[in-house]
């Protein structure tokens, strides 16, 4: 049970960093990478600063700040000078492995001493719940790490309903037109080049905002903790996608929570069948490389066999 | 309205590739006159409605539109003013977002879009009302993507969108040359009724000399970057598209002139 609350747990967190790639990589139609930056960035600034006696919330939102700045310098870098977006995020991403290292001054930063935001879901659980365990559906089960887990849940919610109201609102409707049909939304008076260096910034403060909470959840951060979590958004993005199919933006922002959910259990149950931990990412990748290679196969595939229907 | 001074354009400069597109072009058009625009390929017909839109930046000159010099300013910006479709249907609409958000997206055209609701009922109901106007049933698929739609009925949503908000100046770029004859004629006979109706100062470039002779009230023809003759008014009126085929017969034969003459003046001096 305590495996399970803690894949749901950080499955949740991880959603953050979902809806991010969601956003820039389905919305604004660019993969960035600064995302394998901006999750360790968000992480060492809300540790450090959580270390340095500041208000753990605070140190959240700054550490979703401290992205959103990397997400802008990658917009930037995007379109006032003309780089490919690739290679803007490669550039930003490798930057911020120093500038995380400096931010937080050596390698590690360890947050177990320290008050910090999943307390408050602790606290709520006691405070309704009364002991420290509970029993859930006959299952003996820690009162805190159940409530830390709804409090994730509450607050996945009411970010994406944030994020949802937000691409439906004008400047928001116009955003989303900017990754489908630049020239179109351009000709109508949108700043393009405005929007996607903003739409970076959203995206890289989400991803942030992930990180610093998940450096609180598992009690360090770490300058090592970003590798590959591109990919990791990308798989669960894909799996929403799956999931809910891709038509209606309400959906598909459900659809990335539960596919990073989903991708979490599948592998903490994969480790638990004995999956070595390190071939995680190759296998991450393989699949991510499957999702996006299927659809096209299987639609050359079908006109071999006419008729069908 | 529309004022064009000495405009020029080259891309490309200093290399291989260098093209004069646009070699000082004048010209001003009257509020509510509807202006075809001929040319042979490469005569710099698209490339003036480009400029005028915003696409780059002019070498020299100046464009002025409803009185604002707007030589300076950048395509989004210049939004404002100008409603535009373009020659491919896919361009001018978000293919995978509904027909209604994409007209959503044209009421606020050149304004600051806020944190409304982009899908207000304000918006959708007028929005079914002109689209019942297209007789092409679409008033029912209105939240459906606009991507699933054909070329022809993405073109005269595209020509609804621009218009929603009554522009200052309308850029048609050959609008109906990706599309079959019957789309084409569909979409054509829109456009001469909006134009009509708004009294909108248009731009219109076409390849279809029907089109100009049946269209507008003046005629422009261009040939290598320069506009090459002029008819508006009675003459105007007067023109068949026989005419127009003698005067891009002309411009050919001056061209070989030219090179004729140059081959005589080198075989007597060289």
């Amino acid at each position: 049970m305590t495996l399970l609350l803690g894949s749901l747990t950080i499955g949740l967190i991880l959603a953050l960093l979902a809806m991010g790639v969601y956003v820039s990589f389905r919305i604004f139609d660019i993969p960035d990478i600064t995302t394998d930056g901006s999750i360790t960035l968000g992480a060492a600034t809300a540790a450090i600063l959580i270390v340095n006696g500041t208000h753990p919330v605070l140190a959240t939102l700054a550490g979703a700040a401290a992205g959103a700045v990397a997400g802008t310098v990658t917009g930037i870098l995007h379109t006032k000078f003309k780089i490919n977006a690739l290679l803007a995020g490669i550039l930003v991403m490798t930057a911020l492995y120093s500038v995380n290292l400096h931010v937080m001054g050596r390698s590690n930063v360890p947050l177990l001493q320290t008050e910090n935001v999943t307390d408050y879901g602790a606290d709520i659980g006691h405070a309704i719940v009364g002991s420290e365990d509970m029993d859930i559906f006959g299952w003996e089960t820690d009162t805190a790490d159940f409530f830390v887990m709804v409090l994730a849940a509450f607050f996945v919610a009411f970010v994406g309903a944030l994020l949802y109201w937000f691409f439906r609102t004008n400047v928001g409707t116009a955003m989303r037109a900017t990754g489908n049909n630049p020239q179109m939304i351009r000709a109508l008076g949108a700043n393009v080049e405005r929007y996607v260096v903003f739409g970076l910034a959203v995206s890289n403060g989400l991803v942030a905002l992930a990180g610093a909470i998940l450096a609180q959840y598992q009690g360090f951060a770490d300058a090592q903790m970003g590798i590959g979590m591109i990919v990791w958004g990308l798989a669960s993005v894909i799996i929403g996608e799956a999931l809910v199919g891709e038509r209606s933006l309400g959906l598909t922002i459900i659809g990335a929570v539960m596919g990073s959910v989903l991708f979490r259990l599948l592998v903490a149950i994969a480790l638990r069948w004995g999956l070595n931990p390190n071939d995680l990412k190759l296998i991450t990748a393989v699949f991510v490389f499957a999702a996006l290679v299927l659809p096209g196969f299987i639609k050359k595939l079908k006109p071999n066999k006419p008729a069908a229907s | 309205m529309l004022e064009i001074k000495g405009i020029r354009k080259t891309f490309n400069a200093g290399t291989v590739n260098e093209v004069r597109a646009l070699q000082g072009v004048d010209l001003t058009i009257e509020e509510g006159s509807f202006v075809v625009v001929l040319g042979m390929n490469g005569s710099g017909k698209s490339t003036l409605l480009n400029a005028v839109a915003g696409s780059f930046y002019v070498d020299q000159g100046k464009i002025s539109i409803a009185g604002k010099n707007v030589t300076k300013w950048p395509e989004h910006k210049r939004a404002q003013l100008i409603g535009r479709v373009f020659q491919n249907p896919f361009s001018g609409t978000a293919p995978d977002m509904s027909i209604a958000e994409n007209f959503a997206m044209a009421a606020m055209r050149g304004k600051n879009r806020g944190l409304g609701w982009a899908l207000s009922p304000k918006v959708t109901d007028a929005l079914r009302e002109r689209v019942v106007t297209l007789k092409m049933g679409l008033e029912d698929r209105i939240e459906n993507a606009i991507g699933s739609l054909s070329g022809g009925q993405r073109q005269a949503l595209t020509l609804l969108m621009a218009t929603w908000l009554k522009p200052s100046l309308l850029l048609l770029d050959e609008h109906t040359a990706a599309l079959d004859p019957k789309s084409a004629h569909q979409v054509i006979t829109l456009t001469d009724e909006v134009v009509k109706r708004d009294k909108l100062t248009t731009l219109m470039v076409t390849h279809s000399m029907q089109q100009a002779v049946n269209l507008g009230d003046r005629i422009i023809m261009m040939n290598k970057g320069k506009i090459a003759y002029d008819f508006s008014g009675p003459e105007k009126k007067r023109l068949r598209t026989e005419d127009l085929l003698d005067c891009f017969e002309e411009i050919r034969r001056r061209e070989q002139l030219d090179e004729s003459t140059a081959a005589m003046l080198a075989e007597q001096y060289i």
